[in-house]
């Protein structure tokens, strides 16, 4: 009667297993193409308080810059572009945007310019691009990608002009954005302030939170058992506890409860705490790179858990996920990735997204 | 070293059972009190005045229920999402006063919903 109403969107969730020893793990690449980083989430069993090597690398982040009604093409100006673009890994993304409904910008570190703009403004903007991937019958979203780094884009030449000429005088393109610039030695604190003192500019660390969790039940792992054929719960379902586990919930009901029925998958086992760390704000893949190589440091000494998990959770307005494959909202625009790192330096990598993506790397 | 585990890759498409909603109660009055079991009969009744004593028919669990601030995490099968969300969105009173049912979020992902960035408030 209702079958029509059965159906869902589609989503993908790709797993991988692997060793960090092993010489071709491409664990690195994944985590330096999703390029807007929203929260990690650690989860280490057994733990009470995080260890201080860990928390150091965290108060070691990047610092990242919100500034307000910043025009487009001022990050696009020849001085800007040589100073700040072109010599390190700038990542930039317009806040509070939504990409179902609002233009949306972003400044890739590779030099790439992706602009998801609306019909309107993409007729009115005169630049080359294309239809969005995710629309219905008419297309209503176009997306616009400008390589910076590309010869014929040179500062001076006719298409840069182009470029400039319909950012500011066609449409000034104007957005409230999140920008951050990874540098290795730090020496260029101030850059982006110094470079864009004209706007208000507020500067923003990553925000940090860290919460205890007692007498839990987890599922027991096999590093060598990704699939879980053998046994019964597979990768969704490890997914699913860990949600339940960052999210406090109950998971230990009756399977005849009223109000829940879910229930830790089997085998399991109990826990008797379990810390949850998590670090929000624009974090870099940089960043991220090296708290994994710390966590996986973690195993260094003798400890009670032979695994932990972190989780990345990308930005679900921005316009890519991995590398530069277009992102859509659709219904949750989710994009992340869970590591579950083992003792052995084995790893699973689960990577997740909706509808309206690409399927991960 | 020892061997290290070999290299697998595995991608599901629509392998999730289930789709997660996390919604917000918003009643008129702010004295009312209620708790999951309340909440979840309320979503029942609405599903049954939609869609009859059948269609209602499914089951959902309540993951988790905040009396204070009145939001949830509810857990449906793929097949009764559209139904569950139809019968949240024209939920319209609670012991004869006037409510509403916000949706925040929906993904086939629990892990998703701890991770929202439409949250980030950075003023």
């Amino acid at each position: 009667m209702f079958t029509n109403l059965e159906k869902c969107p589609r989503n993908l969730l790709v797993c991988e297993k692997s060793s960090f020893l092993n010489e071709k793990s491409r664990h690195d690449i994944h985590v330096a193409k999703h390029f807007f980083n929203y929260k990690v989430s650690i989860l280490i069993p057994e733990c009470g308080i995080i260890p201080s090597f860990l928390s150091s690398v965290v108060n070691g982040f990047s610092k990242y810059y919100l500034v307000r009604d910043l025009p487009l093409h001022k990050l696009l100006e020849d001085e800007f572009l040589e100073k700040v673009v072109k010599t390190g890994s700038l990542y930039a993304l317009s806040y509070k945007t939504r990409i179902d409904q609002d233009n949306t910008f972003a400044i890739l570190p590779t030099g790439q310019v992706i602009l998801s703009v609306d019909k309107d403004t993409y007729e009115e903007l005169g630049l080359e691009g294309k239809a969005s991937q995710y629309n219905h019958r008419q297309p209503m979203r176009y997306v616009v990608t400008i390589d910076m780094t590309d010869k014929s884009l040179a500062p001076g030449g006719k298409r840069y002009k182009r470029v400039m000429w319909a950012l500011k005088e066609k449409v000034q393109l104007t957005s409230d954005f999140l920008l951050a610039r990874y540098s290795i030695g730090g020496d260029e604190e101030g850059l982006l302030q110094s470079c864009l003192s004209q706007y208000s500019c507020k500067e923003l660390r990553p925000s940090v939170s860290t919460q205890t969790l007692r007498d839990l039940l987890c599922p027991s792992l096999d590093p060598a058992d990704l699939r879980r054929d053998a046994r019964s719960h597979d990768p969704q379902q490890f997914l699913e506890w860990l949600g339940t586990v960052t999210m406090d919930m109950s998971s230990n009901n009756e399977a005849t409860s009223f109000v829940s029925t879910y229930c830790c998958p089997e085998p399991q086992s109990s826990m008797s705490q379990a810390l949850v760390y998590t670090v929000t704000g624009l974090l870099l893949p940089e960043d991220i790179h090296s708290l994994l190589k710390e966590l996986r440091r973690y195993f260094d000494e003798p400890r009670f858990t032979s695994w932990l998990s972190m989780t990345v959770h990308g930005f679900a307005d921005s316009p890519i996920s991995w590398g530069s494959t277009e992102h859509g909202f659709h219904k949750g625009g989710e994009n992340f990735y869970t590591f579950v790192i083992f003792k052995n330096q084995d790893y699973w990598l689960h990577m997740a997204t909706g509808a309206n993506d690409g399927c991960p790397p | 070293m020892g061997e290290h585990a070999s290299y697998e890759r595995l991608v599901f498409k629509n392998a999730s059972v289930y789709h997660y909603m996390k919604i917000d109660l918003i009643l008129e009055s702010e004295d009312k009190r209620l708790n999951a079991a309340h909440f979840k009969q309320l979503i029942i009744s609405a599903l049954r005045d939609l869609y009859g004593e059948i269609g209602a028919a499914f089951p959902f669990d309540v993951l988790k229920f905040e009396e204070d601030t009145l939001t949830a995490v509810l857990r449906v099968y793929n097949s009764g999402l559209v139904k569950l969300w139809s019968a949240l969105t024209l939920l319209g009173s609670y012991h004869s006063e006037p409510c509403a049912v916000r949706v925040t979020q929906v993904s086939p992902f629990l892990l998703a919903l701890s991770g929202n960035s439409r949250e980030l408030e950075l003023d």
